[in-house]
């Protein structure tokens, strides 16, 4: 994953942290060695994601991908959709909402703000490592454009 | 006052024979009196008519006997015209009294002697006459002093006294009784008019009052009927959202479960992996007495991929049950399609995807379906027909082939019975109930499974409205019997869009 040579960052928004875990490892196996930056809650994320003035204009001219929870602690990871994709410097950021939910509301809703990829959880372990090593493979070939 | 029905048609069946014989009695006593009356009538008219014969016969008795004794007085035949007037009457009206006189039995012996009073007094009367026209006037005034016109005219006289005097008492008689008659007809018809009157203002009474309390009743009986209706209507609902909020429970429940067995699948598997490393590297390595070494090359080699395996196959048995709690609270939440379902042909396709399991074995199914149509989900009744004839070829008896019978056909209450009989290995009468529980089964655990298929098949027949029951015997076979309404759109309550 790389955008002329620029590293593409990894913002993996998880609020289990072995899930957090088991996601990166199999990443990695899919041969994604980008920087993956945790966060287990929804406010940490945003204060990354947002910059401290909330303009999202601290991450100018790096290349983010988020990888997205729908069930956080403090929030739904829907408002941080709605924030990420409304902002006018993260809009283009690709966005891939990783969750249990398979509600087809849910689904269409998270489409509409703008997510980019949708993945349900596999409800086996084996389904959820072999689909996480697929997405990596995937995140291994995608083009990720530069916040402006 | 509240009446009974009993009382109520006992009593309005009492008021009615009581106006009905009041009602005869007055047709009775009428026509009883009415006869009495005519027979007074004619009693009266018959006296009259006697009276009135008798009184002519004596008039022309005593006209016939002045004119005799003007004309003996004066000789001349002027004075005799009474006599000729009447004389040829007498015979033509003594027959006459003798007729009027016939109902009277006393009658009989009366009108002999006053036919030989009347011819005694007209021989005398005729021979005086015919005497002093002869000039022997001497002979026919000797004839009249010696008494016996005068004796005969006399005992008929007191004849035809009596005669009246019989008439005019039987007249009178006759008014009065007449009058009494219709006196008491009067009477009859007052007293007969007042318990008609009565009997019909009774009848009348109880009728309005039993109406005025049926009407009342049944006031009562709707009131109670809307509000059960109206009680059924909210017991429904909150029912319906009671099982809502277990299948949201289960799900997210089963959802939450799911996340941290995920993790410990995860990390047993990469576990497994570093133990793998671990242990193959331990397997290697050159053998030394150190005891520390000894003991970690055991726990790497064997201690360690054996905790594992059982970690493993504990997890994957939890993550089955999970899997399975999670489908049936998913099947629970699924929007519920009613739609038009041809059940010979659907009976049919569901014997169809297992003939050949069935065929296999030298056995069949046969279908006998009475009712054609019906409105569910089909989805649903997929799965539940498709789960039992699954379970009556798993549970099949193993000595002989299976034998399946499908029937569909009516019950009470606007539903449908659908029947599926095996003869299976049959199921014991102590797990008749406990086999449609989850995780539960019956009998020998010779087939692989979870105990989820009747559990699920049971939460489906619920949520279209029914239920699934069974009848078996051990070794016999068994039949499930699946009732469903007819039409699911109405059944109270379901959980469709």
């Amino acid at each position: 994953m790389s955008n002329d040579g620029k590293p593409v960052t990894i913002i993996m928004i998880e609020d289990d942290e072995g899930h957090a875990r088991l996601i990166e490892k199999n990443i990695r196996r899919a041969g994604v060695s980008n920087q993956i930056l945790p966060f287990t809650n929804g406010t940490d994320a945003l204060n990354f994601l947002m910059g401290p003035d909330g303009t999202g204009e601290n991450n100018k001219g790096r290349q983010l991908l988020v990888l997205l929870d729908l069930n956080l602690p403090d929030m739904t990871g829907v408002d941080i959709l709605e924030k990420v994709k409304g902002n006018e410097h993260t809009k283009r950021s690709p966005v891939v909402v990783l969750t249990t939910t398979d509600d087809q509301r849910e689904i269409q809703r998270c489409y509409d703000l703008g997510a980019n990829v949708y993945i349900t959880k596999p409800v086996d372990y084996e389904g959820f490592a072999n689909a996480i090593r697929q997405l990596g493979l995937f995140f291994a070939v995608m083009q990720v454009p530069e916040t402006e | 006052m509240p009446i009974s029905t009993n009382a109520f048609v006992r009593s309005t069946a009492l008021m009615l024979l009581i106006g009905f014989l009041a009602l005869m009695a007055i047709v009775g006593t009428s026509i009883w009196l009415v006869e009495q009356n005519q027979g007074w009538f004619e009693q009266t008219t018959q006296a009259r008519l006697a009276r009135a014969a008798t009184v002519n016969l004596r008039t022309a008795m005593q006209d016939a006997e002045t004119g005799q004794r003007g004309f003996l007085l004066t000789g001349e035949d002027r004075y005799l015209a009474p006599y000729d007037g009447n004389i040829g009457r007498i015979p033509e009206m003594l027959d006459r009294v003798d007729d009027v006189l016939q109902p009277y039995p006393d009658s009989e012996a009366t009108v002999p002697m006053i036919r030989n009073a009347v011819s005694a007094k007209l021989a005398e009367m005729q021979q005086t006459i015919d005497l002093y026209r002869a000039g022997n006037r001497d002979g026919a005034l000797a004839l009249v002093l010696s008494d016996t016109g005068k004796e005969a005219m006399d005992q008929a006289r007191s004849y035809f006294e009596r005669i009246i005097e019989d008439a005019d008492r039987l007249i009178v008689e006759g008014v009065e009784n007449q009058r009494g008659a219709s006196t008491a007809l009067r009477w009859v018809t007052i007293i007969g008019a007042f318990v008609i009157f009565a009997v019909v203002g009774g009848s009348a009474w109880t009728v309005l009052i039993y109406t005025r309390e049926l009407a009342a009743a049944r006031q009562e009986v709707e009131a109670a009927n809307a509000g059960l209706e109206e009680r059924v209507r909210e017991r429904t609902s909150d029912l319906g959202r009671a099982n809502e909020e277990i299948q949201r429970f289960a799900y997210i429940v089963t959802h939450d479960l799911r996340a941290p067995l995920v993790n410990i699948m995860g990390f047993t598997s990469e576990l497994e992996t570093s133990v793998g490393t671990l242990s193959s590297y331990m397997a290697k390595a050159p053998e030394t007495s150190d005891p520390y070494f000894v003991e970690a090359k055991l726990a790497a080699t064997e201690d360690l991929p054996e905790a594992i395996t059982f970690i493993r196959a504990a997890t994957r048995k939890m993550d089955g049950l999970i899997n399975a709690i999670l489908k049936i609270s998913r099947e629970g939440r699924r929007q519920l399609k009613p739609e038009q379902i041809n059940l010979r042909e659907f009976i049919d396709a569901a014997a169809n995807a297992v003939h050949h399991q069935v065929a296999e074995t030298g056995g069949a199914i046969v279908a006998d379906v009475v009712v054609p149509r019906l409105v569910s989900d089909r989805l649903s009744l997929e799965q539940v027909l498709g789960n039992l004839l699954d379970n009556a070829i798993k549970y099949r008896h193993p000595e002989r082939p299976i034998q399946i019978a499908i029937r569909a056909h009516n019950s009470p209450g606007n539903r449908i019975d659908i029947e599926v009989e095996d003869n299976g290995r049959g199921i014991a009468a102590t797990d008749h109930e406990r086999v449609f529980e989850l995780f539960r089964r019956s009998g020998v655990q010779s087939q692989p499974g979870e105990g989820i298929g009747l559990a699920h098949v049971r939460t489906m027949a619920r949520s279209l409205g029914g239920d699934v029951t069974l009848r078996s015997e051990l070794g016999v076979g068994t039949t499930f019997i699946i009732s469903l309404p007819r039409d699911l759109r109405s059944v109270p309550g379901r959980q469709t869009a």
